[in-house]
């Protein structure tokens, strides 16, 4: 009874105690959770039913098997130096993982290093008896007793970039950022002989470099940034040599002599000095100034100059190209506010891209050994400018108007003979804009604009064209290339966001753009016109505070009409044989769905929904019969389902577990690597033989549970 | 025992009657000068947009913003304005609230100018000199817009959960980004925010001052030059290709051999009918299937070959 007595005593002491301070420790727990910042770990494990090859080509979770489910978010804050310690992991038990830590003293100093790895895998499956990928030296298999032994290629490619940085305020409102970027890539890609539909794979490892030294003053009414940035690409091979087992060359003709050289991007490197510059001459009157110069060089020699025999290099080749374009950029710019309801903007450009490589013959006839073929570089310098003004009408709409217009001159090929299709000496374009807005009200905000632009080539420098024709047509100039086409675009925008109570809004978006390419006399070719189309809307409805469902729709279909010729080789007349008529129409149909709810107070659950369909479309008329192996190509179409769920349940007040469940099927008829009865393709008409296909079908369930632990 | 029970309530009384003490008589003065709650100064706020009013606002203690010991770092008022209308009309009366000075929400705007003068103030200047020449800045996007200032997780600023801020108004790229061909930006291996500067006035609102320039950042070795340059290669990435994404395999806007056929006029197999080939046999023209017309002039984006006229300077080698 004594013990009774006294221990309650002291329990009502100490409830007294509690009364008085706990719920201001309740307070302090309950403010810290609101005001310091969060930090979780979440380690668990995952499973995948089946590969992957299209789903899984950058995610890192290709392949049917287990993986390791690690990620953090670790962010911590000594409140007395305003020092932050961050460290975040993402994907780290993945082949796809990143993570950065991070130091900073805010307002005065920090650094931080970063590490991530983004893998393309390729979706095909190849089999092949190539000897040596990965490599500069590769060997085709050849036919009969040369048939090299077959094997699956697993093409992929990985790119590991390390990042730091370091930044430090120097002065009152002076600001020093340097970062330096090193990315490793490595792997090979799909490429070719060259000369032949052989396959060969490009070794890709290459180093790049980026370094940015950027000295900053933010002042109250003038801003300025300038520095440096340099780029370094450094290609650990420069040049493969392929060849096919045991043929002489892999097309059995001189042209392509085995073994095969095959160029590879050389080192180069490029260097820029800029400067930013942004003054506010009132608080509604600013004016902004961007200089910049960078000097990009190519000078790396050129390996194939080493070769002999009849890849020996040509009479007068240098050694190097002493590749350099120097780039300028001049650009002004003027926004100004001169009444509370007319805001007034504009801006000048000059951007130059000059090409000051020097022209070298380097190949040539070879029997004569005369090099007939230079160098191409290309400058162009372009004067841009634009002026939009908006004005403020009642109810909160906003009339805008602006007139963008480009003028830029272009270098063609110096040497007729060597210029295969049409160029453009200088090309014009102008376009206007109008535009209808609503914005900040709020229920009913939303726009419609108008956009028209016409471009026009005003010198053409003409081709060469190899035969001459009896008729003194021209078959090389019958084409505007698209970029440099007359064309003229217009183009609709409407979008309306309708948000008539609190829980419940709506999107609607509908774009509709058309270009006419117009045909010049005696260049029929190329694009007649295209259109593009998007229709799309979006909802969100919360049934209560802890229930909400959200849904977005799209519909877009792009098509582009195309006009060509075909002739035979050699051909004496500039009358084709055939008129090709396409009509190309690539269509996408996307559906998204997303619930997201708490159950309890402890368990929350979500569930999302994505469909994707997308089609292309390959009608073609021709004006003389098709042969019967001349089948017209079939329709494309590709459908992805995703269903992902999770549930999420709160173990304790700090550390929850989640249960994610992941239904994915990928459906496509693609032909791209089928012969015409569907069957798989096979490189080469006798030597190589490498298969090549994708799966058609692939469908995979994940299952993953994590464990989640919080902190402040 | 009895004595040393007594002594233990007469010490707890006294710690008790201690503590309570200066906390009773200091809740006069703290009346009268509220304490701050997270920033210097958000008493005049918080005193009603406490935790149990507004936990949300609070929540910018979590924040670069909530970091009080720089001493840069800026009080409720320096964004939203002192707002005293707000400050004395809040709560009596049965009208509506007064909103405060420069509001960020759709029931207490501001307008876009407002409600970004006030970010600029502070932030003018590094990648944002250019903001009000943007597209953005002209299209009444606000910071806000795309920003969560008081949360410690702004989605717009992680990558994987950007595009769905950017998706808001960008729904062309939303579809793009669906189709087969893509960026891994649904992967959350890039953002919008690695290729555009959406608070700059390049074209298109790019990351650099050109579409090549900002594709060499990750694609350097396109860069060149080549000894044998492909002419729109070197203008422009986006002639050829659409990064977003696009039905056809690395992003191309149309399929071989119909893409290249819309510069390409020529006579022999460049002109070609589009079709697969039968079977092995036919692969002398292999240019619509597989690879295309890239089956053979594998090196497309430029060469550096001095070997043999009829392919070097045609990027098949």
């Amino acid at each position: 009874m004594n013990n009774f007595n006294t221990t309650f005593r002291l329990t009502a002491v100490a409830a007294a105690m509690l009364a008085a301070y706990g719920s201001a420790f309740a307070e302090d727990d309950d403010l810290k959770q609101l005001t310091e910042p969060d930090s979780s770990i979440s380690v668990g494990a995952g499973y995948w039913s089946n590969d992957r090859p299209q789903q899984g080509i950058f995610d890192g979770m290709r392949d049917d098997h287990g993986y390791a489910l690690i990620d953090a978010d670790v962010v911590k804050r000594d409140d007395a130096t305003g020092t932050w310690f961050k460290f975040k992991g993402e994907g780290l038990g993945l082949e796809s993982r990143k993570f950065s830590a991070e130091v900073q003293q805010q307002g005065n100093m920090g650094g931080f290093m970063s590490y991530s790895r983004i893998p393309r895998e390729s979706p095909l499956e190849i089999r092949s008896g190539i000897r040596g990928v990965g490599s500069e030296r590769m060997t085709v298999s050849g036919s009969g007793a040369n048939v090299l032994p077959f094997h699956d290629v697993d093409l992929a490619t990985y790119r590991d970039l390390i990042h730091v940085g370091f930044s430090k305020n120097l002065l009152k409102d002076v600001d020093l950022k340097l970062s330096f970027k090193n990315e490793e890539k490595n792997g090979s890609r799909h490429w070719g002989m060259g000369s032949a539909a052989l396959f060969v794979a490009e070794p890709i490892d290459s180093t790049t470099q980026q370094l940015d030294v950027t000295l900053e003053y933010t002042g109250e009414k003038l801003q300025l940034a300038g520095g440096y940035a340099g780029s370094w690409y450094n290609n650990k091979n420069d040049l493969v040599l392929a060849s096919v087992q045991g043929v002489s060359n892999p097309r059995e003709d001189s042209r392509s002599p085995n073994t095969t050289p095959l160029s590879l991007p050389l080192d180069n490197e490029a260097h820029q000095f800029f400067l930013n510059a942004g003054y506010s001459f009132t608080p509604s009157t600013r004016g902004m100034l961007k200089v910049s110069r960078s000097v990009a060089t190519q000078d790396e020699t050129i390996p194939s100059i080493g070769l002999t025999g009849v890849n020996a290099p040509f009479a007068g080749a240098p050694h190097k190209l002493d590749g350099e374009i120097v780039t300028s950029l001049v650009e002004l710019g003027l926004s100004s506010r001169p009444t509370s309801k007319l805001s007034l903007n504009a801006n000048l450009r000059y951007h130059d891209v000059d090409d000051n490589t020097p022209l070298f013959g380097f190949v040539g006839n070879n029997t004569t050994r005369v090099a007939t073929v230079h160098n191409t570089p290309h400058s162009y310098e372009t004067k841009s400018g634009k002026v939009e003004a908006s004005y403020l009408l009642p109810e909160r709409f906003k009339l805008i108007g602006g007139v963008d217009f480009k003028d830029q001159d272009r270098s063609a090929p110096k040497f007729h003979d060597e210029r295969f299709v049409p160029f453009a000496e200088s090309i014009e374009e102008t376009t206007y804009r109008l535009q209808l807005r609503r914005s900040m009200s709020e229920t009913v905000n939303g726009s419609v604009a108008f956009l028209h632009s016409v471009r026009e080539g005003s010198v053409r420098a003409l081709p060469h064209e190899p035969s001459t024709l009896r008729d003194g047509g021209s078959i090389y100039d019958a084409i505007n290339p698209l970029h440099i086409a007359d064309r003229t675009r217009n183009k609709w925008r409407m979008s309306l966001d309708w948000a008539p109570v609190e829980a419940f809004s709506m999107q609607f978006n509908v774009e509709d753009s058309r270009d006419d390419y117009q045909r010049e006399d005696g260049r029929p070719f190329g694009l007649k016109d295209g259109q593009a189309t998007l229709v799309s809307v979006d909802a969100r409805y919360a049934f209560s505070d802890k229930w909400q469902i959200t849904g977005w729709a799209s519909h877009d279909v792009t098509t582009a009409e195309q006009l060509s010729g075909r002739w035979a080789r050699n051909t004496s007349s500039s009358i084709p044989n055939m008129l090709k008529r396409a009509d190309l129409e690539d269509q996408g149909d996307s559906v998204g769905l997303g619930l997201r709810g708490a159950v309890t107070s402890k368990l929350s659950i979500g569930a999302d929904v994505q469909w994707t369909r997308t089609q292309s479309s390959y009608d073609e008329d021709t004006s003389a019969a098709r042969t019967a192996s001349e089948i017209p190509l079939a329709d494309i179409e590709s459908t992805l389902t995703r269903v992902s769920m999770f549930a999420r349940y709160a173990i304790r007040k700090n550390a929850d577990v989640q249960l994610d469940l992941i239904h994915e099927r990928w459906k496509t008829d693609d032909w791209t690597w089928s012969f015409a009865n569907g069957s798989n393709y096979v490189y080469g008409t006798t030597t190589d033989g490498t298969v090549v296909s994708n799966k058609p079908k692939q469908t995979a369930n994940f299952i993953g549970a994590r464990y989640i632990y919080k902190f402040q | 025992m009895k004595s040393l029970g007594k002594a233990l309530r007469v010490c707890a009384f006294a710690v008790l009657a201690g503590s309570l003490f200066p906390a009773l008589t200091a809740t006069a003065a703290e009346k009268e000068a509220p304490k701050d709650i997270v920033l210097t100064g958000d008493a005049k706020c918080t005193t009603c947009h406490d935790e149990n009013d507004s936990p949300e606002a609070l929540r910018i203690g979590k924040t670069k913003h909530g970091t009080v010991a720089d001493k840069r770092t800026p009080g409720c008022t320096n964004c939203h304005g002192e707002s005293e209308k707000h400050v004395k009309e809040a709560g009596r009366g049965s009208g509506p609230t007064p909103p405060v000075d420069v509001g960020f929400t759709k029931k207490n705007f501001s307008s876009a100018e407002a409600q970004n003068a006030s970010c600029l103030n502070c932030h003018q200047g590094s990648t944002r000199i250019f903001w009000q020449n943007s597209t953005h800045a002209r299209r009444d996007v606000t910071c806000a817009s795309c920003h969560s200032i008081h949360d410690g997780h702004d989605k717009v600023r992680e990558a994987k959960s950007q595009p769905e801020v950017c998706s808001n108004c960008h729904k062309e790229q939303r579809a793009q980004f669906a189709r087969p061909s893509h960026h891994p930006v649904p992967e959350g291996q890039m953002s919008c925010s690695s290729c555009h500067n959406v608070h700059g006035d390049n074209p298109s609102q790019l990351v650099k001052s050109s579409v090549n320039d900002t594709c060499y950042s990750c694609h350097m070795e396109k860069r060149g030059p080549f000894v044998h340059n492909h002419q729109p290669v070197s203008e422009d990435c986006a002639i050829c290709h659409n990064p977003h994404g696009t039905n056809i395999a690395n992003l191309l806007k149309a399929r071989a051999p119909y893409l290249c056929q819309e510069c390409h006029s020529h006579d022999s197999h460049p002109s070609s009918l589009a079709g697969l080939p039968t079977d092995r046999t036919g692969n002398s023209l292999p240019h619509t299937v597989g690879r295309g017309c890239v089956n053979c002039h594998t090196n497309i984006h430029g060469s550096n070959s001095t070997v043999n006229n009829a392919t070097a300077g045609r990027f098949r080698r």
